[in-house]
């Protein structure tokens, strides 16, 4: 019983302050007031209107995508090669592609800063997409790893021996196997991008800017009510993100 | 049986081109498919961050003077100790709370634990800045503690924002969700059966948690330390918008050189110092336990 107080008291604490943020994205107050004087709709207006909030808006998700795409790109064949054989110098592959997740993100917001600003691609998708992109690599490259690594080979000599080709077996075996892992990892990678604060406050600038690197920039410089709206929505489109699946999972009993 | 040859021949004969080509062959075919990746990540990261060593003692002229400062400056000092303090103050309540958290998330298998995991979820996947935003409202002269403080009669509370206090809130409120999900990884795994097993040679439940469940939790525990400790160390956003100056953190040093002096050099050089730090404490972490196993 005590331990079931203590974990209930505990996801108040967790939960609590994001949901403290809906009501006060409806709220009148110009600052942050709590609770709310009056409800209106009027900054969610504000922000649809406002293209200082939605070109970030549109930003983070040409980021985000193009991330994903360009992580998985380079993620998935590596994945096959590190998984399926022995080689030298397989730890050390390894360890170079953990690293970005070891190396505190400030110390790469500045190496990034520096090294693009040489190659005159910071403030732009370009510059940012690099960066996220190597951030992203090692988050996906574990998922699928650990798929691969769960992944029946005899699935495949059956294709083959029933006389399936290669292409077709991997087309049309190892790929729809492999798919939860591969989209769980793609969406990893999508996250992490449209997540990503330190380095898009270092290097995104003010054309490429993302959600997260205006909101700190707004919070630090005005306390813009917009926020709220902006931060309910991702709340709400983060409820939906892990609410749904857990649902899907429950109804379709798979153990994944 | 007579359908025994049809059965097995084709078994036997296609494994031998199967695995072979979807092995890719060896030796290049290898290389050729960890290329692309290794070489962005050799080329677009490994560069970068060499490139912050090298400012570290050559901007802005080489030699190892900022290094000499961060350990001489008494102000420097005093903000290494400080990050080193507050990362362990956040992981030691970070563990403190996470613990009972996902033990319940993990013994249980009902709506109880759903719900957890629905929460802990959310919690992980909402951005540090959503989060810390959040804190800043709770916390504010406007917000609701200011407000409970005036219903109960207890005029105005001490300031709560931009003090180490809120700095340090935010930061375990952000990685508590790390802990608890490194925490239910080991913990789901144990056996329950072993349990039953202590229960019904006469452990009480205390006991039976404490010889069975707790030692075999550890390496959770350990897991979610290292993470959060680590990621602690070099936190950024949370310290900048929740924190005070006077009591600095290491990313609020490095912020603070780059905007207000321009100090590429310095900024540097405390970056590789922090680069240091993390790097050894994964180090032997990897050497103990292995660095595959800390993302779960």
């Amino acid at each position: 019983m005590i331990p079931l107080g203590l974990a209930i008291s505990v996801a108040i604490f967790l939960i609590a302050p994001i949901l403290i943020i809906v009501p006060m994205s409806f709220s009148t107050s110009i600052s942050f007031a709590f609770p709310p004087p009056a409800y209106w709709l009027g900054y969610y207006r504000a922000y649809f209107s406002n293209p200082e909030w939605l070109i970030p808006t549109a930003n983070s998700f040409i980021v985000a995508f193009s991330t994903m795409l360009v992580t998985m790109l380079l993620v998935l064949p590596a994945c096959f090669a590190f998984v399926r054989n022995r080689f030298a110098g397989k730890g050390l592959v390894n360890q170079l592609f953990l690293l970005p997740l070891i190396v505190p993100q400030v110390v790469s917001a500045l190496g990034y800063y520096g090294f693009l600003s040489r190659l005159r691609i910071v403030g732009t998708h370009l510059g940012l997409i690099v960066a996220h992109t190597a951030l992203a690599m090692p988050v996906s490259f574990l998922v699928i790893c650990a798929a691969l690594k769960g992944y029946d080979r005899n699935l495949e000599r059956a294709a083959m021996s029933a006389g399936a080709g290669p292409l077709r077996t991997f087309l049309w075996v190892t790929l729809p196997v492999l798919r939860p892992g591969i989209l769980v990892a793609a969406l990893f990678a999508f996250l992490q991008s449209f997540n990503e604060a330190v380095v898009a406050i270092f290097i995104s600038g003010r054309d490429a800017a993302t959600l997260p690197k205006k909101m700190f920039e707004s919070i630090r410089l005005e306390s813009d009510p917009i926020i709220a709206v902006v931060s309910s929505l991702l709340t709400g489109a983060v409820l939906l993100g892990v609410v749904i699946p857990l649902l899907f999972r429950r109804k379709t009993g798979r153990a994944t | 049986m007579a359908a025994t040859p049809v059965m097995t021949n084709p078994v036997r004969f296609a494994p031998v081109g199967a695995t072979r080509w979807l092995r890719f062959g060896r030796g290049t075919t290898i290389w050729l498919l960890l290329a692309p990746a290794g070489l962005f990540l050799a080329l677009l990261f490994v560069v970068p961050i060499g490139y912050v060593l090298v400012l570290s003692v050559t901007d802005p002229t080489v030699s190892l003077n900022h290094f000499r400062r961060i350990v001489t400056v008494p102000l420097y000092t005093s903000v290494m100790l400080n990050t080193f303090r507050t990362s362990l103050i956040v992981t030691l309540t970070c563990l403190f709370l996470g613990y009972p958290f996902a033990y319940v998330m993990a013994r249980r298998n009902d709506v109880v634990s759903l719900i957890l995991l629905i929460i802990v979820g959310m919690s992980f996947w909402t951005g540090f800045v959503v989060r810390t935003y959040a804190w800043l409202v709770i916390l504010g002269n406007r917000g609701p503690v200011v407000a409970a403080f005036g219903a109960l009669g207890l005029g105005k509370p001490p300031q709560l924002l931009f003090t180490s206090f809120s700095s340090t809130l935010g930061m375990t409120h952000i990685l508590l969700p790390y802990m608890v999900l490194a925490l239910y990884g080991v913990m789901k795994k144990i056996d329950v059966g072993l349990l039953r097993a202590a229960a019904s040679l006469g452990a009480r439940p205390n006991r039976a948690f404490r010889e069975v469940f707790l030692p075999q939790s550890l390496p959770g525990v350990v897991n979610g330390s290292v993470l959060v400790f680590t990621i602690c160390l070099g936190f950024y956003v949370t310290p900048i918008l929740l924190g005070t100056p006077k009591d600095m953190m290491i990313s609020q040093l490095i912020n603070q050189q780059i905007e207000e002096l321009l100090a590429w050099g310095f900024a540097s050089a405390l970056a590789v110092v922090l680069l240091v730090a993390t790097t050894t404490l994964l180090v032997v972490y990897n050497r103990f336990v292995g660095l595959d196993r800390l993302w779960g």
